[in-house]
């Protein structure tokens, strides 16, 4: 099919999304499914073709020229936009509906399709300014999905928060994109590659694109916005947003020349970030805020194959980078699709058990069975455990680390710290799934809440199925998505031409094939023969002998994780509150066990105070005196006399000078600005 | 043709020899403590007897308390096919199985937990939460253990990195192995098969409230385990893969049974820690294992 038609099919399905938002939602999931759908087919198109799908508006806006590039790297992360943004779209429909949120409804629809197109018009962006565009809509419009239950004290102060990192990644990627333009002398993005000087540029667009993708320490925005967003919003958020971070790295370091330090930055971050992701996601109460820390694990687990691919890059383009960069991808798609399926699970538990406290659910297997099942498979995933998607990514990274540990090269004495960090953090996670599970869905009802809820509707339910078919597929038949994988290596080291479908790749798809079919098997014949002869019989679980087990009698979530959080304390820094049993009959005796947010309390709030400190010490040059303000002024104009002077000498030499901001940005603003007349 | 003999010769070794090896180490300790010792065979009756009786099935629990026993016996069962058998070699093998070996045990040990949780049980919590605590350490110093192996032999699948022996390291990695062969299976001195008292079991504890078939199951899923990380154990040590077929055969076996003996001697000689010493075992597994691979290192450059 024609691209251009698929174009007018995904901003139709945009508009009409955008305009049936307030009267039929039924509309807006039309339009959403239409352009997402439409969106997939042309990533289909972008994957498949011979060349990126470009084009670049005939008329300026603002004096640029709208310029959008459709390259497999950008298609790979639409993919993931388009089915993140319908299965959530679905989900919203009967979990924030009118009914329920009469005040919100509508905004949050609107919003959303705002999001996922700004998104969309993000990874396609190929000038500095429409990108920048693209982000700040992108990050205002996930600012007021996340303050869309704004009555509540905690979910403003969680939007500021974004919303000041959010403005402070803003802050640093302009100054990147204008780096750029100040030595390109356009913000058009697509001729970058032979400006060796542009390399150093790459840290700024690290810190920017970080904070973005909550990278450890930079995550500090990232457990409160998520865990006070509405659950469709925090799986987008999870699920797609924070990618976008890490699209940005990827995308500028495939258009740009990068430090030749960066692969080993990155490979720090990626161990950090993983290891203490995981460690202080064990020590959150709060689903979705352990959920979210999760997310800091995960991006880590990208980071180690990213970090590889660009050692590689800058090692004679080794065959083990792209191995690993072929993990990293997958690991967004799967993390995305695992996460989703995770917050949009715990969104109906939590409409169900109206708390976030995992200790106040338990036994919801009963009520909510399907729920259950879609969680299990997506803790299973995250957990990195076959026969599912997660281990797929996480093995493809390992293999890429393996090879290079044997291949005797410069990394292969530092490749076995990145591979004991992924074992110890599969471990972690594995335990705080267990956790998860094991507190939220077995064992008996905490609470009244949990004991009398229900499973969610229909829609929830398709919502949650679509990324959890997705997560058994991709872990079952992985080699069906190398064809994806391969053109999107090669989109981003075009030294890496034909990337090579590792062998063993097709021997691990039918492994899992044979799991599955060897455990249903077993488990349908073990399950029906008891049944059939009658030998199951029901009774109290076994305390020891004590006949009257009752519920609070079961192991905590803090309980459950205080061995592992004990060897984290240097760490978690974990606050205890304990009353000791006192006397023979003690009366009363409680312990309770609190994580921070160690991160922010202790490393970005004392240097916030101080620049408030600062910037309110600057207030006392406001005190009404005339004199002093006339005296302000004169040393204002001296300023300006002094840098007019030091500037000048700069403009009476032009050709010498070309590096200079003042010279090389001028001409292009005079031809955007001739440029522009016509179209007046 | 060959393929299918090997198959049914394997599933038929897994299915029908590991069940042996509990009742090797409670001979070799009643023998140590001067009894005469359950039967060698009292495991196999237990399975048998297991199969043949009703399911006690807690209130609370799901239908997952019995699938979760069988799928990790599954995962248990995939995972031995990765383990070469002398110079006869593995299963299926290819490059980066020993991740999924490591991966299909962790698989095997969310079932567990799964299971243990359904019940609710404040014990069972317990002891799942040890149990996924533990292993973090466990798992760590396996993959290192495995890559000091990968290193050494230069290759990355369980086959070939299994066959030869382990070179400078072996003593450490012995030495590494047999404390992860310990935690990873329950025995003393991390936990005591014996025990009685729920308070102090990590294994025992979490399958408190199984009964019959799914009991059976997990019966034999932790003897093939403890078969599992003997054989890896032997393997690893010896270059079993690189003799005759004769002399590989015999070498593992009487391996494996060294292997059983020191279990049981360690059980005799031994009590088991207190819960705080386990970290500071399992850390040092870990570095025995570490110390093994900066060996392989060593010797791989010079």
């Amino acid at each position: 099919m024609n691209p251009a038609f698929l174009c007018i099919a995904v901003v139709c399905g945009i508009g009409l999304s955008f305009i049936s938002a307030r009267s039929s939602p039924k509309g807006w999931i039309i339009g959403t499914f239409l352009s997402a759908s439409a969106g997939i087919w042309l990533a289909g198109i972008a994957f498949l073709g011979k060349h990126a799908l470009e084009w670049k508006s005939a008329f300026t806006v603002g004096g640029q020229t709208l310029h959008c590039v459709l390259d497999p790297l950008a298609a790979w992360f639409l993919v993931l936009l388009c089915t993140v943004g319908s299965a959530g779209a679905l989900y919203s429909l009967s979990y924030w509906s009118e009914n329920k949120h009469p005040r919100s409804a509508i905004s949050a629809r609107r919003w959303w399709t705002l999001l996922t197109a700004s998104m969309g018009l993000l990874l396609i962006s190929a000038n500095g300014l429409q990108f920048l565009f693209a982000w700040e809509v992108f990050a205002l419009a996930a600012y007021f999905l996340v303050t869309t239950d704004r009555q509540k004290r905690d979910v403003r102060q969680a939007g500021y928060l974004y919303l000041g990192a959010s403005h402070a990644a803003t802050l640093i990627l302009f100054a990147f994109f204008a780096g750029i333009a100040v030595h390109t002398g356009t913000w058009d993005l697509n001729h970058l590659a032979g400006h060796a000087e542009l390399a150093p540029l790459f840290w700024m667009a690290l810190v920017g694109f970080g904070i973005k993708a909550g990278i450890f320490p930079l995550h500090v925005w990232l457990p409160s916005a998520h865990a006070n967003a509405p659950s469709h919003v925090s799986a987008i958020m999870s699920g797609v947003c924070i990618k976008m971070g890490i699209f940005g790295l990827l995308r500028f370091s495939q258009w740009m020349p990068v430090p030749p330090q960066a692969g080993w930055v990155i490979l720090t971050l990626g161990v950090v970030s993983s290891i203490a992701g995981v460690a202080f996601a064990l020590g959150q109460h709060d689903l979705k805020r352990l959920l979210a820390y999760h997310s800091v694990e995960n991006i880590g687990i990208i980071l180690l194959g990213i970090g590889f691919a660009f050692i590689s890059k800058a090692n004679g383009h080794a065959a083990w980078g792209q191995i690993a960069m072929a993990g990293a991808l997958l690991h967004v798609w799967n993390h995305g699709l695992f996460k989703s399926l995770l917050f949009l699970g715990a969104g109906s538990v939590i409409q169900a058990c109206k708390t976030r406290i995992m200790s106040r659910m338990g036994g919801l297997w009963k009520k909510m069975p399907l729920t259950t099942v879609f969680f299990a498979i997506g803790a299973a995933a995250i957990s990195g455990l076959p026969p599912l998607n997660g281990f797929v990514s996480e093995w493809l990274v390992y293999l890429g680390m393996l090879d290079a540990l044997t291949g005797h090269g410069i990394v292969a004495g530092t490749a076995v710290i990145p591979i004991v960090a992924l074992a110890i953090t599969g471990a972690l996670a594995l335990a705080c799934f267990a956790k998860v599970c094991g507190i939220v869905f077995l064992g008996a009802a905490r609470s009244e809440a949990a004991s009398n809820a229900g499973e969610s509707p229909r829609s929830m339910l398709t919502a949650m199925a679509i990324p959890a078919m997705l997560c058994a597929i991709i872990g079952a038949c992985p080699t069906v998505f190398w064809p994806l994988v391969a053109p999107t290596l090669s989109a981003f080291n075009p030294a890496w031409e034909t990337p090579i479908q590792p062998e063993s790749l097709s021997t691990l798809g039918s492994i899992h094939l044979g799991l599955w079919a060897a455990a249903a098997c077993l488990g349908f014949v073990m399950l029906f023969s008891l049944i059939r002869s009658k030998r199951i019989r029901r009774s109290i679980t076994w305390d020891c002998g004590y006949a009257q087990p009752s519920v609070r009698m079961q192991y905590t979530a803090a309980s459950f994780a205080s061995i592992l959080t004990s060897w984290f304390f240097w760490l978690l820094h974990t606050v205890r509150h304990e009353i000791p049993p006192h006397g023979p009959f003690p009366a009363q005796a409680t312990v309770e066990e609190h994580t921070p947010e160690t991160v922010l309390e202790h490393m970005v709030q004392p240097v916030a105070n101080g620049i408030l400190r600062l910037s309110s010490a600057t207030r006392r040059l406001q005190h009404g005196r005339v004199q002093s303000y006339i005296l302000y002024l004169i040393i204002g104009i001296i300023g300006i006399a002094l840098v007019v002077g030091w500037a000048n000498p700069n403009r009476e030499q032009p050709q010498n000078h070309s590096s200079s901001p003042y010279q090389t940005v001028s001409p292009q603003k005079t031809d955007s600005s001739i440029s522009s007349q016509p179209c007046i | 043709m060959q393929t299918i003999v090997h198959s049914i010769l394997h599933i038929g070794f897994w299915l029908l020899v590991p069940p042996l090896l509990p009742g090797v180490i409670n001979k070799v300790k009643a023998w140590v403590a001067g009894r005469r010792g359950p039967p060698l065979f009292l495991l196999y009756y237990d399975l048998a007897r297991l199969l043949r009786k009703h399911v006690v099935m807690s209130e609370t629990a799901s239908p997952g308390f019995i699938l979760a026993p069988v799928i990790g016996w599954t995962a248990l069962g995939l995972a031995t096919a990765f383990i070469p058998f002398g110079s006869a070699g593995a299963l299926i093998c290819f490059k980066g199985d020993f991740i999924l070996f490591i991966y299909l045990l962790a698989l095997s040990r969310f079932c567990t937990v799964w299971a243990a949780m359904e019940t609710g049980s404040a014990f069972e919590g317990m002891g799942s939460a040890r149990e996924v605590g533990f292993a973090v350490l466990a798992e760590a110093a396996l993959i290192t253990a495995l890559l000091s192996l990968c290193v050494q032999s230069g290759s990355l699948s369980m086959e070939a990195i299994l066959s030869p022996s382990a070179g400078t390291g072996t003593l450490l990695l012995a030495a590494g192995l047999f404390t992860i062969l310990l935690s990873e299976n329950c025995r003393v001195p991390f936990d005591d098969p014996n025990t009685h008292l729920e308070l102090t079991m990590i294994h025992e504890v979490m399958v408190l409230d199984h009964s019959g078939p799914p009991l059976a199951i997990i019966l034999h899923g932790a003897s093939v385990k403890l078969m599992l990380f003997s054989v890896l154990l032997v393997q690893a040590v010896l270059p079993v893969g690189t003799q005759s077929p004769a002399v590989s055969m015999a070498l593992l076996l009487g391996g494996t049974a060294v292997v059983t003996l020191a279990i049981g001697a360690t059980e005799s000689l031994m009590a088991r820690f207190a819960f705080n010493r386990v970290p500071l075992l399992l850390t040092t597994a870990f570095l025995l294992c570490l110390f093994a691979l900066l060996a392989a290192w060593r010797g791989g450059v010079a």
